[in-house]
């Protein structure tokens, strides 16, 4: 049987993967993949808590749904944002677009 | 060990290998399949927990629409022509430094909460999510709808190339 | 308002007005300034004239005052006008003096570019010099005293693009100011026990029966003879004089001979019944002014500048002046005083006159341009060098016998070495005037001395209107030099009613001691520099010694410079490193370490969104560590 520590050990686990991704990659697609790979952790624990607490079993489904539809409406907002950019400074290296570098 | 946990451990598995893949290549495209894979593993762990549709839920938008949005993406931004430029020594160092010790803070914050667990977790099934889904929180789902055609809309018109003598 | 009263007032008002007017307005118009000037010390003239009839001739004393800030229904500060034959005669002096000096200068500095400038500066002290004669309280002495010093630095500094006049006139206030602290001091010190007393009270305050008490009194009585020491250059502070000749000539005349450095005598004879509550500070005064004068006398010897041998010749009788007043007696000091105002400042302007024409100080160079050619310049120079040297019947030998009777008796008894010093003191005064006189004229015969008569004669018929000013002034202070003898009974009387009264020529062994002195003075200067052939060089300036020690008046400045000077720029070296270093360093350095860290901060907001991203993780973990540590949520 899997235990509730281990979950929240999974779900930590990804959660750091998605940071260090968010942190050390250039293009901004790539730190978008990690910024999805943050919210399916958090996903993962908000289903593991609710269920295994037993408190709240079906909101924390609704929660999750609704989180599912941001995150995509989110992301296609952001990879549209990307091509309107790529088109404008001709790069989508977040190193270069950093324009308050003084 | 349970079926359910055979299946959560090869899920997670699946899920973490697939979240490397996605940090670590060189190839965009290979990130890209390595979300996905990465997105298969987590609904692998929603159906050990026994949430079946949240499971479908998610291999359905995020397998099957963010990620293919992803390469469209890509296909019209990704700067071929241009060398690549070498990968800051410090920046892994840093970033990993950080990502660690923000996974370690949130583990530890969550280990520290007396979550009373039960012995196993509560069933929850797909009937029940949609009573609930359009009773009680039927507002949400209509202003879930409502963003999702406002996204719509609102990338159509940031992404579309402005035609001579239109303003944006 | 009485009428003296009134005349006061107007004294120092028509200076201080036609100041006012010259300085901010005419400066533009000089030969306006210097009819605004010459009118207003003409009012002043009249106004003491008034003041002496009214006043000095009944010998009467008249107090005005008025009260100024009387703050918290408190006694306030009072200033005013004391009018007595003192002040009404010596503010007399000053304006007559003052006007003479104006008129010699429509001459001496006709076509200097400062023109305007110079009359205002000397109307400004005129104002200042009657302000400190006529006044009624020591605080309004000290203002007055240190507006004179003023100035004196304005006029001394007057050709002030050039470094000697600058640095001489800094030298001047300096000094000046290193006795004024002393008189300042003495001052605070009458204020606070006496409030706004005026001198009358404060006179009548003194010694061991008075409101002050003796310790007091000898305390107050030192520190105003330091101002009197640096004021009238006696002593240790007596370097500037000589060297405040780089000023103007006239402005030497003025005051540095016969007004400003006589104010120091000024104080002690208005002062006098104070100084004599404190007997051992007169002695302190006697000691001082007799080597004063005895080591001026010998500095005059060896000078070569006609104006440096004035200067010193001045030092000297102050020190004259100074010991008839230490001796115990107003009138003998006070005689001197008016008389050497007259004779000084007519051989100063004589010297000018001369200069004027050989453009240069220096007697021998004088020598060779014909000086004989100007006639009312020989005259003066014989009445002026005469009645400094003390022959009858110049004024200087009454005045000068009416101080060593006086020295005789006040100090026969308790000392006598200092009644031989004065004497001695006197025979040298007449050696080095004639020294002057001879080395000036040229008698001994120098090689272009004997031009030709003939162009004397067109010379005297093409005088300027300047020349004419300048001569004319020389002429009627020469026939001074002839009247003012006789005025020492008439002074004498109405100064010190309870002393012994002297005729004229009733000075007894004395007196004939003295003229015993000047006689081989002059012999013995006639046969070094006057006769045909002489050899020109002194007694003293034989040995080299002797003549640089002299020479450079007793190496006081030297001393000075080794010392003091030293210990200043030293000190002021370390200030400037210390502004510069320490204080420009600590804030350039908050200057620079604001610009560095802004910086190093501006590192964090560069736009660059995964640095954001990191801090804020770093922050929320740091928050979760402490959280957690504090013992988690309840």
């Amino acid at each position: 049987m899997i235990g509730l520590p281990a979950l929240l050990a999974v779900a930590s686990a990804l959660f750091g993967i998605g940071l260090y991704g968010l942190l050390q990659r250039r293009s901004l697609v790539a730190m978008l993949i990690a910024l999805e790979l943050m919210v399916a952790a958090v996903s993962i624990l908000v289903v593991a808590l609710t269920t295994w607490t037993g408190r709240g079993a079906v909101a924390g489904q609704v929660i999750v749904l609704i989180l599912a539809g941001v995150a995509a409406a989110e992301s296609a907002i952001a990879l549209s944002m990307f091509v309107a950019i790529h088109r404008a400074s001709s790069t989508i290296d977040v190193e270069t677009l950093s324009e308050l570098k003084g | 060990m349970s079926a359910a946990g055979l299946v959560f451990a090869a899920s997670a598995v699946i899920a973490l290998v697939g979240a490397v893949f996605a940090v670590s290549f060189k190839n965009i495209f290979h990130n890209i399949l390595g979300f996905a894979l990465a997105m298969l593993g987590v609904a692998g762990i929603f159906l050990s927990l026994g949430s079946d549709f949240l499971a479908i839920a998610f291999v359905i938008v995020y397998v099957g629409a963010v990620a293919i949005a992803m390469v469209y993406a890509v296909m019209l931004s990704y700067p071929l022509d241009l060398p690549q430029k070498r990968r800051s020594g410090a920046k892994i160092l840093g970033a990993a430094a950080v990502a660690a010790a923000g996974a370690a803070a949130v583990w530890a914050v969550l280990r520290s909460m007396p979550w009373r667990a039960a012995d196993f977790p509560s069933k929850v099934s797909a009937a029940a999510t949609g009573v609930r889904f359009l009773g009680d929180y039927v507002l949400v789902f209509e202003l879930i709808s409502v963003l999702l055609v406002v996204a719509m809309m609102g990338s159509v018109m940031v992404a579309r190339r402005v035609r001579v003598g239109e303003h944006a | 308002m009485s009428g003296p009263v009134f005349a006061a007032v107007l004294a120092q008002a028509a200076p201080l007005a036609a100041a006012a007017v010259i300085l901010v307005g005419l400066r533009a118009r000089p030969r306006v300034a210097a009819g605004v000037a010459i009118l207003s010390l003409t009012v002043a003239l009249a106004a003491t004239l008034y003041l002496v009839v009214r006043v000095a001739m009944p010998a009467t004393t008249i107090l005005a005052q008025a009260r100024w800030l009387p703050v918290f229904g408190g006694p306030g500060l009072a200033f005013g006008v004391l009018l007595d034959p003192l002040s009404t005669v010596m503010a007399l002096v000053v304006a007559a003096i003052t006007l003479a000096v104006m008129v010699y200068s429509t001459g001496y500095m006709a076509g200097d570019p400062g023109y305007g400038r110079y009359y205002g500066f000397l109307a400004f002290f005129g104002w200042a010099m009657l302000g400190l004669v006529l006044a009624s309280t020591l605080l309004q002495t000290l203002v007055s005293w240190e507006l004179v010093g003023l100035a004196s630095f304005l006029l001394i500094g007057f050709w002030f693009d050039r470094a000697a006049p600058a640095a001489a006139a800094r030298k001047a206030f300096l000094m000046t100011r290193a006795g004024d602290v002393g008189f300042l001091f003495g001052v605070l010190i009458l204020l606070h026990t006496l409030g706004a007393a005026s001198i009358p009270d404060v006179i009548a305050a003194a010694g061991p029966l008075g409101a002050l008490g003796a310790r007091t009194t000898t305390l107050v009585a030192v520190l105003l003879l330091m101002g009197v020491i640096g004021k009238s250059a006696q002593g240790p502070l007596l370097t500037w004089l000589p060297d405040a000749m780089e000023g103007p000539t006239p402005v030497s005349a003025l005051l540095h001979s016969a007004t400003m450095v006589a104010a120091g005598v000024y104080l002690v004879a208005r002062l006098h019944g104070f100084f004599e509550a404190a007997p051992v500070v007169m002695r302190w005064l006697l000691w001082i002014s007799v080597g004063t004068a005895l080591a001026a006398a010998t500095m005059a010897m060896v000078a070569q500048d006609i104006k440096r041998v004035l200067a010193y010749s001045t030092i000297s009788q102050l020190g004259y002046m100074l010991m008839a007043l230490a001796a115990g007696s107003v009138g003998a000091g006070f005689f001197h005083l008016v008389t050497h105002a007259g004779f000084k400042a007519l051989l100063f302007m004589t010297a000018g006159i001369f200069i004027h024409h050989a453009h240069s100080n220096d007697m021998r160079e004088i020598a060779r341009h014909r000086p004989l050619g100007q006639r009312a310049g020989v005259i003066g120079l014989l009445c002026g060098g005469l009645a400094l040297a003390g022959v009858i019947p110049f004024s200087g030998y009454f005045s000068k016998e009416a101080v060593l009777a006086a020295l005789g008796e006040g100090f026969a008894g308790s000392a006598p070495a200092a009644i031989g010093l004065a004497y001695v003191g006197a025979g040298l005064t007449a050696y080095y005037t004639f020294r002057m006189i001879f080395l000036t004229l040229g008698t001994a015969g120098t090689p272009d001395a004997g031009a030709a008569a003939p162009a004397a004669a067109p010379h005297a018929a093409g005088l300027t209107a300047g020349e004419r000013a300048m001569a004319g002034v020389v002429l009627v202070l020469s026939a001074l030099t002839l009247l003012l003898g006789y005025l020492g009974g008439w002074l004498g009387i109405r100064l010190a009613p309870d002393a012994p009264a002297h005729g004229a020529f009733a000075f007894g062994t004395g007196a004939l001691v003295a003229l015993a002195l000047v006689a081989a003075g002059i012999a013995l200067a006639w046969l070094e520099f006057g006769r045909r052939g002489a050899p020109g060089i002194g007694f003293a300036e034989r040995v080299p010694a002797l003549k640089s020690f002299f020479g450079e008046n007793w190496y006081l400045d030297r001393l000075y410079n080794a010392t003091i000077v030293r210990a200043a720029t030293a000190l002021s070296r370390a200030a400037r490193w210390h502004d510069h270093t320490i204080l420009d360093g600590a804030s350039d350095g908050v200057a620079n370490g604001t610009v560095g860290g802004g910086r190093l901060l501006a590192r964090l907001q560069a736009g660059y969104v995964q640095m954001y991203v990191a801090v804020a993780v770093t922050l929320v973990v740091a928050l979760a560590a402490w959280l957690l540590r504090a013992g988690g949520t309840p």
